[in-house]
């Protein structure tokens, strides 16, 4: 213990023996940090915005399916219980928010147009907490109740179909027996959504006029739960898996949309081999430096090998060296960085690029996101692998000879 | 209301009924209704020829059409070769076609509907329905006139609320003896989109029928397809067999 702190004091003067050499280190260090944890909660900022919107978008935390359904989505796979049960059981339950719906692909016309698109019969009360679309809404109103008789279409449909707010559209789609279900609905709200694939393929109408269209009263074919936080949904997952039963599919959000699922996953990885990348950049300059210190100070290590002191010792003092080194430049660098993403918690405004950043899913306003997970491992990660690249020098260090070592000119 | 016109004009069975004399102003529903009854209330056999026209090109086809009552219709292409044996078949609102080429009898799914049929200006929907326009629309009598010892009624028409119908109005021309002069398509706007115009009206099995045919878009006249009543003859016997999809697939009459 006395060894060490000897150790400990002799590695801190000699730190700063050449202090602009060491200051310049720990810039470097302090850099590296800093784009470690500020580059990484940008990213970190752009999926979770990236997921959210997707969640937003529909699938919910958790989707339950009738069995098939995600194969054929349509009116052929319907829910096995009835829209009521689903209601009894679900309110029941407690969930911060949840709501049945019926989706099928249909065909929209008008005068001078058709469109394929996704119809998606809601409950517009339960799917305000759920939806995007109920806060989009930027003419005319959202649908008031599942039997109003009116639809919401996206901007860009409209434009596509030469229709507008107050105008008829006829939806065509097929009932359970494959007959031809058709009527028509008045447009009474028109969304904007911030990807233009929402704005061309949904169609938002009351449920129950789209139950009764496609013949199939008191039917749905999709439940979607929110519950509170998207990166833990397995209490939720379990939750409704126990009160649905068997017979239907429950699925997180992260396999109904594959996309986004894989996107986090792929996250957590590109995190690590981004802080690793930077971190050999930055190592590079550490052992250099620790090679340099170790070389100017060949006579005084064989001196004090000479008066006893152990090879052990020698390497230890030269750990310790760069391990204070190290920790100088990861206390600024995390303060820097916290700092940083402290400054831009409002977001950063990408708009210059947000067309590019739109066909990956992105919106134009970036938030910064901060977690302690990846700071734990940016710190983690140089710590070790620092004292490991620093220990290539110490080792030479302590294995000089002393005689030939005071002898070096 | 596309339905019937298109009905109308592919299998034109309009029965010579002039209207009750006595009727002074008589009432719009009814004389869509007596219409329709008249043309597809009885069973018909039909040789006709379809002329798609195109800035471009123009194509010709000759097809025979069979009904029965306005629910059930088959329509076959004798002409030209390599169209030949291709079929049509309407039953209710449901409907069927067959290419002898990949040998399939193909339901026509909702999200074809609003395609075009054969390539021409008629899509199937204009083809599949005929009887819509009876209920699912609003009738008023606008206009009457009288030429040539016919009185012709004019009907605008407009679609009830939830109907499946995309246009604003309808505007149908009709003569007293339920022949089909005109059939307007306009948009919400009140702008004219496509219209059915009969362009020669004659004698043929035993009734006044519109012997030719055109419909086109207005914004673009050179697009139209014309179709043309070569020979017909109504309250034929007709076999329960012959709206069939086996009968569609391999032809027996």
């Amino acid at each position: 213990m006395y060894m060490l702190r000897i150790m400990s004091t002799l590695a801190w003067r000699n730190l700063w023996r050449n202090h602009r050499r060491t200051i310049i280190m720990i810039s470097a260090i302090t850099i590296g940090v800093w784009a470690m944890i500020f580059m990484t909660a940008l990213m970190r900022g752009m999926v979770n915005e990236m997921v959210r919107d997707g969640i937003r978008a529909l699938p919910g935390h958790v989707q339950i399916h009738g069995r098939g359904f995600l194969d054929d989505p349509g009116i052929n796979n319907l829910l096995p219980m009835k829209d009521e049960d689903v209601t009894a059981s679900f309110d029941a339950a407690g969930f911060d928010a949840w709501a049945g719906r019926i989706r099928v692909p249909a065909v929209v016309t008008s005068e001078r147009d058709s469109r394929g698109i996704t119809l998606y019969g809601i409950d517009p009360v339960r799917e305000r907490d759920i939806t995007f679309v109920a806060g989009d809404i930027v003419e005319g109103r959202f649908l008031e109740d599942a039997d109003d008789s009116g639809v919401v279409i996206g901007r860009k449909l409209a434009d596509n179909l030469e229709t507008e707010l107050g105008k008829r559209i006829v939806i065509m789609s097929q009932d359970p027996d494959n007959e031809i279900a058709d009527r028509g609905f008045r447009i009474v709200g028109i969304f904007e959504a911030r990807l233009e694939a929402y704005e061309t393929s949904m169609l938002f109408a009351g449920k129950s006029a789209i139950q009764k269209m496609l013949n199939v009263p008191d039917r749905i074919n999709e439940v979607v739960v929110l519950g509170d936080d998207y990166r833990n949904v397995d209490p939720v997952v379990r939750k409704v898996t126990d009160l649905v039963g068997p017979g239907v599919e429950v699925l997180p959000w992260y396999e109904v949309d594959s996309y986004l699922g894989t996107m986090m996953t792929v996250m957590d990885g590109f995190v690590l081999v981004w802080m690793i990348v930077v971190f050999l950049a930055l190592s590079f300059g550490l052992v250099n430096t620790l090679v340099m210190a170790v070389f100017e100070r060949v006579r005084e290590i064989g001196l004090m090998m000479a008066l006893g002191m152990r090879p052990t010792s020698i390497l230890l003092q030269i750990v310790i060296e760069s391990l204070l080194l190290l920790l100088l430049g990861l206390l600024i660098g995390n303060v820097l960085a916290g700092a940083t993403v402290y400054w831009l918690r409002d977001g950063i405004d990408i708009s210059v690029v947000a067309a590019g950043m739109e066909m990956f899913g992105a919106s134009s306003l970036l938030y910064p996101q901060l977690t302690a997970h990846d700071v734990v491992l940016a710190n983690v990660v140089v710590l070790i692998l620092g004292s490991i690249a620093s220990l290539s020098p110490a080792w030479r260090a302590s294995r000089y000879d002393p005689i030939e070592a005071i002898t070096k000119v | 209301m596309a339905k019937q016109s298109a009905i109308l004009s592919v299998v034109i069975s309009l029965l010579a009924h002039p209207l009750a004399a006595s009727a002074q102003q008589p009432d719009a529903a009814e004389i869509v209704r007596g219409a329709i009854d008249h043309w597809r209330g009885t069973s018909s056999y039909s040789e006709m020829t379809m002329i798609i026209h195109r800035p471009d090109w123009q194509r010709t086809m000759s097809m025979r059409g069979w009904t029965e009552g306005d629910k059930r219709t088959l329509v076959r292409v004798t002409e030209p070769q390599k169209d030949r044996g291709n079929g049509t078949l309407m039953i209710d609102n449901t409907m069927w076609t067959y290419s002898p080429k990949v040998n399939r009898v193909i339901k026509i799914p909702s999200s074809m509907m609003s395609q075009s049929w054969m390539g021409s200006d008629f899509s199937n929907k204009d083809i599949s329905r005929s009887d819509d326009i009876v209920d699912q629309y609003e009738h008023n009598l606008i206009g009457t006139t009288e030429a040539g010892g016919h009185v012709t009624y004019e009907i605008q028409s407009v679609p009830h609320e939830d109907a499946a119908v995309v246009w604003g109005k309808e505007v149908l021309t009709v003569r007293d003896d339920y022949v089909l002069i005109g059939h307007e398509f306009y948009d919400q706007d009140g702008m004219l989109v496509k219209k059915l115009t009969s362009l020669e009206i004659g004698e043929m099995g035993g009734r006044s029928v519109a012997i030719r045919q055109r419909m086109g878009k207005v914004d673009e006249p050179d697009e139209w397809t014309e179709v043309r009543i070569d020979a017909i003859e109504y309250g034929v016997e007709l076999n329960d067999n012959v709206f069939t999809q086996s009968n569609l697939r391999n032809p027996r009459n």
